[in-house]
């Protein structure tokens, strides 16, 4: 079962090395140079670059929106708390596609009344997929807290620390893995997606993601391979990274 | 009901020994206790017997059958576990009924077997009641009815006590030993509470670090123990240290003199606090001794008096309140402490 | 925070305003949008215009009266409910077996499912291509051991996308039901075994029941993942097969036409929720009611 699972990614890291141009077992030799040609190619390299830029952003946004959100649905149970959470992970209900071109058209129409340009902006685009983060940051924070001892935080101010001198020492740094957690997982989540982005980048812009499947619409060719390999490879770096602070199992 | 014969059981895990050359006969009808602190063997070899463990060498025998590779759901015993582990998405009654289809009692039967059994503990009106709308004694009782309307061949108990509160607790206790006398089940009962293991069983066979320490009658075990564990874990006990001069006499190494009869080769003496006398004046009995009270612990029913002899040995003498008010105790009053020699116990260890 | 209790008013104000950003955006960058789609999807369709704005049924009415789309939808809801089949009954024993084993290498293996979780669809969709091409690791293999002398045509039928799509939501399934096995109280196997059960009538009667309402949530998720598969149809069903989701983006960005596709997003979301719904409200009749909620 787990070889059913995995076997799309070891062949596609496989394919990667393969010599000929032309897709075909077995393989008349291994070369890396497809990683070269990949890196040359424009609309890989940028996008690459471009997906970086975009998920580092979302993230870091989502993760502090996120944060506060999630501190103040657990710790203040404020009139319609529980409906504020409901909102604030409902996008992961919503299909990517049905996302984002809701998105797009209202963009369309907001860009008619505020006379500006919305569409194909970057700053569109990292507003939907702080949309992305935001629910994961507050699912990982809110369980983190559930998980955390109360009367750890008791116990400090029983030593006379004030509530906030407790919270920012004692509270805070005890949520730090849940939040760097938080924080890559956003990373990955805006990193991979593809549904959302399709209706909403602009001409020279472009996610890898984007750029990989339109290319797969045409050819499968080690090229493509390698450019994957490379998504694989950097994805799996920072799930594994992840790991360290939070158990994976637990989120999903 | 059955007798059981467990023969040289032993069980590693790896390179560690969790039960070692474990062997010992239990009569039909008998209740016997396995005690011991955690981490002792004790659960592990209840568990071997129950089937869900496989031991690593040894055998076990229920009636005249070698059982020990027979599996779980075809050995006929009754269990009790700590937590209960009632069935949530079935009823009380429905509970009790699972064992009974397990083992094909005809559905006629079977009602009668559930009520009968829902009677021995007195649950038969919360019968259609789910095991979360139930306390921790009730739940308790619906375990011990489900596990004994199969009529096990032996009837086994994993710490049932341990998560009820302490009132319940002794209730309970009492309610089983009742139980197993009239039906006449053989039982085992794990525990790390010796005030359990004494009030309730026939025999006792206390384990330590996987080995039986001793096997015998709770006052047996009590009086005579054979060893310096199992006198230190069951109850309390007074130490003294030293050499023995002549037969029947010991010296401390302090320089206190007790006569114990039948000593030869002893290293340390042992009384119980119990026997340990306090008086104002010297008394008649051949171990008697001068001391200063150091301190007193007030129990209610007993207070522990910590007398200090002129030697620096400490002594501690368990006396019944019998309502003489506290100043009998009152630290740096000066006090006698005696003890019968027959009530000392010498160890060669 | 320092004197402010977590009840008082001025706490109360206080989460609020925390919460407030973050609310703020997913209001106006989810929600909003989200209704103005249900809104264009009474909207009429003009060539010219792109969209009129009127109250109409007509789109709606398309969609059901055309044998066409009909066809998308209930292809679309048999492959989600092939896949999420295929999931559980694959996907069940692998996370039984997880969920008991003791090993050291366990988080391993949560690691090593969770992994293409992450990496993305559009990545593994791009290895189901390899290994269902014409030239690819499956037809290479048989074709090498002599069983077969043509190329199986794998790629861009409806099976490859079978396929695809249960390797996508398998993890989530199994992490799901892992989690659900693990929280089952293993002394109560135990009893059941004790008291005469053997290991497959414990299983149906003692293990199933009580897992069925974590079962039926993560089989509602995966059945919703599936109903909205993008990536994996386009990809490895090309024009052999055409699913909802991928037909929602056609008509909004290639046909540009606007209400009609919103009314299959509109559509395609209602409809996945109402059986999803609908499934977990049987199984919680059948099996929760004895648990409590």
């Amino acid at each position: 079962m787990f070889a059913f699972m995995l076997c799309p990614l070891i062949l596609i890291v496989w394919l990667s090395f393969f010599k000929d141009a032309i897709l075909y077992f077995p393989p008349s030799g291994y070369t890396v140079s497809w990683y070269v040609r990949a890196w040359e190619n424009a609309a890989f390299a940028n996008g690459f670059l471009f997906s970086l830029q975009l998920a580092a952003l979302s993230a870091v946004i989502g993760v502090v929106l996120g944060v506060l959100a999630a501190l103040g649905i657990a710790r203040f149970r404020f009139a319609g708390s529980r409906s504020v959470n409901t909102l604030l992970l409902s996008p992961l209900l919503i299909p990517g596609i049905v996302a984002g071109i809701a998105i797009y058209l209202f963009y369309l129409q907001a860009e008619n009344t505020l006379d500006r340009d919305i569409v194909g902006t970057f700053g569109g685009l990292v507003l939907a997929h702080v949309c992305l983060t935001i629910p994961w940051t507050v699912r990982l924070v809110t369980a983190g807290m559930a998980g955390l001892d109360g009367s750890i935080e008791e116990a400090a101010r029983n030593l006379g620390a004030s509530g906030r001198v407790a919270f920012m020492r004692i509270t805070l740094p005890m949520l730090r893995p849940s939040i760097v957690a938080a924080a890559l997982f956003s990373f990955v989540v805006s990193f991979e997606n593809l549904e959302l982005s399709l209706s909403l980048v602009g001409p020279g812009m472009t996610t890898l993601p984007i750029a990989i499947m339109q290319y797969l619409e045409f050819n499968l060719d080690p090229t493509i391979a390698a450019v994957s390999a490379v998504q694989i490879l950097l994805l799996g770096i920072i799930m594994l990274v992840t790991d360290r602070y939070v158990k994976l199992s637990q989120v999903v | 009901m059955a007798q059981v014969s467990i023969q040289n059981l032993k069980k590693q895990f790896g390179s560690s020994v969790a039960v070692s050359d474990f062997s010992l006969d239990i009569a039909e009808g008998e209740l016997v206790a396995f005690l011991g602190p955690s981490g002792c063997g004790k659960t592990t070899t209840l568990r071997m017997i129950a089937g869900f463990i496989q031991p690593t060498a040894g055998s076990i025998f229920i009636g005249d059958k070698d059982v020990t590779n027979i599996p779980v759901h075809k050995r006929n015993t009754g269990m009790v576990f700590q937590r209960y582990a009632l069935f949530p998405h079935m009823t009380v009654a429905e509970n009790v009924a699972f064992g009974l289809e397990m083992h094909k009692v005809p559905k006629a039967d079977r009602d009668d077997a559930i009520r009968r059994a829902l009677d021995m503990v007195r649950m038969t009106a919360l019968r259609d009641r789910y095991p979360r709308q139930l306390s921790g004694g009730q739940q308790q009782r619906v375990a011990i009815a489900r596990a004994l309307a199969i009529q096990p061949l032996v009837f086994l108990l994993d710490e049932p006590l341990s998560n009820l509160d302490a009132k319940l607790r002794g209730e309970v206790r009492e309610e089983i030993r009742a139980l197993q006398q009239r039906l006449g089940l053989t039982t085992i009962f794990v525990t790390h509470d010796q005030e359990e293991a004494l009030a309730i069983a026939d025999r006792m066979a206390i384990m330590h670090d996987g080995k039986v320490q001793q096997v015998g009658t709770p006052d047996a075990l009590y009086e005579r123990p054979a060893n310096l564990f199992v006198a230190d874990f069951l109850g309390k006990m007074n130490f003294f240290q030293g050499k023995t001069q002549a037969e029947g006499r010991f010296v401390s190494e302090q320089g206190t003199a007790i006569v114990v009869p039948g000593a030869t080769t002893a290293v340390q003496v042992g009384v119980r606090p119990e026997r340990v006398y306090l008086s104002a004046a010297p008394t008649s009995r051949v171990n008697s001794f001068a001391g200063t009270i150091e301190s007193a612990v007030y129990l209610g029913s007993l207070v522990d008096v910590r007398v200090a002899l002129p030697s620096g040995e400490k002594v501690l003498s368990q006396c019944v309140n019998i309502g003489e008010g506290s100043g009998k105790w009152a630290p740096g009053t000066p006090c006698h402490v005696s003890f019968e020699a027959a009530d000392c116990v010498a160890f060669n260890q | 925070m320092s004197t402010i209790s977590q009840t008082s008013s001025r706490g109360k104000a206080l989460g609020t305003g925390l919460a407030f950003p973050a609310s703020l955006v997913v209001f106006l960058i989810i929600l909003i949008p989200i209704v103005q789609l249900f809104r264009y999807s009474f909207n009429h369709f003009d060539p010219a215009e792109m969209m009129q704005s009127a109250f109409t049924f007509e789109n709606y009415i398309k969609f059901f009266s055309d044998p066409y789309y009909r066809n998308i939808f209930f292809t679309t809801l048999w492959v989600a409910a092939v896949c999420t089949v295929l999931a559980l009954v694959l996907g069940f024993p692998v996370a039984y077996f997880m969920a008991k084993t003791q090993s050291r290498y366990k988080s391993l293996f949560v690691i090593l499912l969770v992994f293409p979780l992450l990496v993305g669809n559009v990545v593994r969709a791009a290895g189901w291509m390899v290994a269902l091409g014409n030239a690819g690791v499956v037809n290479s293999i048989l074709m090498g051991l002599g069983l077969i002398d043509q190329p199986l045509r794998m790629m861009y039928t409806p099976t490859a996308v079978v396929i695809g799509t249960t390797a996508v939501v398998m993890p989530y399934l199994i992490l799901t039901l892992q989690s659900v096995l693990e929280g089952i109280d293993f002394s109560v196997e135990e009893a059941a075994q004790n008291l005469g059960a053997n290991f497959f009538t414990t299983f149906r009667r003692i293990v199933v029941p009580i897992a069925a309402p974590g079962v039926a949530a993560g089989t509602m998720l995966v059945f919703i993942l599936c109903m909205n598969a993008y990536a994996t149809p386009v990809l490895l069903g090309g024009s052999g097969i055409t699913m909802m989701a991928p037909a929602v983006y056609g008509q909004i960005t290639r046909a540009s036409n606007w209400p009609f596709g919103a009314a299959l997003a509109l559509i395609l979301v209602v409809a996945t929720l109402l059986i999803a719904l609908c499934s977990n409200w049987l199984i919680h009749r059948r099996y929760v009611k004895t648990m409590g909620s």
